[in-house]
């Protein structure tokens, strides 16, 4: 018996230390955010609220932040748009290539993100060239990029919702005579809401935490809130970063706890 | 419901028109621009005219010839071994205990506080890192209040700090990889081999570990590939000294304007990814029964 609960103390024990290693650096860049001090000592000499304020009030973060909030907001809009309906022609019409094409649709995920980000940075300047048209440096540029980086999540998680409902409920509409548009917006949408939401949430989270495909596309005035954490960081350690990166923590673990809600992540994964 | 034969069929096919502007979003601002810098890096740069229009392996040669270059990548693929290495020896008991633990509530919040730091994103991350690691950060701070060291050491801008910030980047990905694999072996094959009189350290061995096998290789391959497109840590953690591939395509393309040589090393990135991820698929699809 002592061997046996020995054993398994010591190995809950590894489990909570590996743990604490991805955990702590994150909770301790929040209990920072609340240092009197300017210059990071452990520990600090008072604690206080003001670095949020001067975070507030340096440009580049309050600027950053909008952007990405409104960035967020545009790619994930626009990848609920447009994979949504690639969602449902995946799971509902199923057509010769379509796993290929599904994983052409995921690959978005797959492709390092500082390749695909040299490579988009590139073919928009060589599109402006092209046409006069700038897409580098732009509000539609980022958009476009970051809907690709939220499209791979939203197809996953419709996918798997759409997988999971019931499909006699569909054909049953459909054979009292409701037209597919009708069964779409009566029936389908209602039982994939979950995953919708859930969709979403992630996409918006993949796009807002986005650093390496939005690295080449910012320019002057438009600048993403992680890129402007690492422009700060590249010069200055101070509380200020610790209050910035603490919205962000909290935005991202709000959106994760809402999504988690409406599809059990312990389950999704 | 005359004629619904002809009907179903143009339905259906309105219905796999809706994949369409997905197709259109990913082969236009994806696979296209993916092309584009695939062709440049057969070209060659040029200092007045940026490039020269030819078509010449010159890049490819260089990127492992060339002893700048070539240092790079070795360091990059030394840095992404060691923390790959690291990375699966401390994901295995995190995933085998998220996939027998019996509390359903307990295993789904594992799973978001193993998934919440994925989801932050690399710059914040790496900001965390560097208030852990600074001079006067918490690391030297409990090392100077225990007496460990006499005076703060350099931890940050060392590569030592550039592989633990990667291990814990890398830590969600193999334990969510590890841990799917592991849900699919029956626990009923370790009951049989406690049952044997064997230790449930032994059972792990000679049950679980060699079970779990594609998963480890699936997860390895995902972590490796991931840490040689690294881009934050290297730059943030590593310092100015630190040249990792994913920091220099930056340099390259962004900073000196050599397109054709920083579309090469993106896709010698590319491309190890690329097989990497084939090689995981296929582990992980395999039956493992």
């Amino acid at each position: 018996m002592g061997g046996v609960s020995f054993g398994r103390v010591a190995f809950i024990a590894l489990v909570i230390a590996i743990f604490t290693f991805v955990i702590a650096p994150l909770l301790t860049i929040i209990w920072a955010s609340f240092f009197v001090d300017k210059i990071l000592t452990f520990p600090p000499t008072g604690y206080t609220l003001s670095w949020y304020a001067r975070a507030w009030d340096l440009e580049e973060f309050a600027n950053g932040f909008l952007m990405s909030l409104k960035i967020g907001a545009c790619a994930t809009v626009a990848s609920l748009a447009i994979g949504v309906p690639a969602a449902l022609a995946i799971e509902r019409y199923p057509f010769p290539g379509r796993e290929t094409v599904r994983q052409f649709l995921l690959s978005p995920m797959y492709v390092p993100a500082i390749v695909a980000g040299a490579a988009v940075y590139i073919y928009f300047i060589e599109v402006e060239i092209l046409t006069n048209f700038q897409l580098a440096a732009t509000f539609t540029g980022l958009v476009i990029a970051h809907t690709l980086v939220a499209l791979p999540w939203t197809l996953r998680l419709v996918c798997a919702s759409l997988l999971s409902a019931n499909v006699v409920s569909e054909e049953a509409a459909r054979s009292l005579g409701a037209n597919a548009l009708q069964t779409f917006f009566y029936v389908t949408l209602p039982i994939i809401r979950p995953g919708m939401i859930a969709a979403a949430m992630f996409s918006f989270i993949a796009s807002f935490s986005d650093l390496e495909k939005s690295l080449f596309l910012v320019g002057p005035g438009k600048t993403t809130l992680p890129i402007a954490i690492i422009n700060y960081l590249e010069w200055n350690l101070d509380p200020t970063i610790s209050a910035v990166a603490t919205v962000q923590i909290v935005i991202i673990a709000a959106a994760l706890i809402i999504s988690d809600r409406f599809v059990k992540l312990g389950k999704a994964f | 419901m005359a004629g619904s034969r002809n009907g179903g069929e143009a339905r259906n096919w309105g219905g796999t028109a809706l994949v369409v502007p997905a197709l259109v979003l990913v082969a236009a601002f994806l696979l296209a621009p993916l092309a584009l810098i695939l062709r440049y890096s057969f070209d060659k740069y040029d200092p007045v005219k940026l490039m020269l229009g030819v078509f010449s392996f010159g890049n490819y040669v260089q990127a492992v010839a060339d002893p700048y270059y070539r240092k790079v990548l070795l360091t990059t693929a030394e840095i992404a071994g060691l923390s790959t290495a690291i990375v699966m020896l401390l994901a295995f008991p995190v995933a085998y205990y998220i996939s027998r633990v019996e509390s359903q509530r307990l295993r789904g919040w594992l799973i978001i506080l193993t998934m919440l730091p994925l989801l932050l994103g690399n710059a914040v991350r790496s900001a965390a890192w560097m208030v852990v690691m600074g001079s006067k950060g918490v690391a030297n701070s409990i090392f100077l209040g225990i007496g460990l060291v006499e005076e703060p050491i350099k931890i940050l801008y060392t590569p030592t700090a550039v592989v633990i910030a990667l291990v814990s980047v890398l830590l969600p990905f193999a334990i969510i990889t590890l841990q799917a694999v592991m849900d699919s072996i029956p626990t009923s094959l370790e009951e049989a081999g406690q049952s044997l009189g064997h230790s449930p350290l032994r059972t792990v061995f000679e049950v679980v570990l060699p079970l779990s096998m594609p998963g480890v290789v699936a997860a390895s391959a995902i972590c490796f590939a991931l840490a040689m497109n690294a881009y934050a840590t290297p730059v943030l953690i590593g310092g100015p000294t630190m040249k990792m591939m994913g920091p220099v395509v930056y340099e390259q393309i962004a900073k000196a304007n050599n397109w054709p040589v920083g579309s090469t090393l993106a896709w010698i990135l590319m491309a190890v990814t690329l097989v990497l991820t084939v090689l995981s698929t296929r582990f992980l699809s395999r039956k493992h029964f």
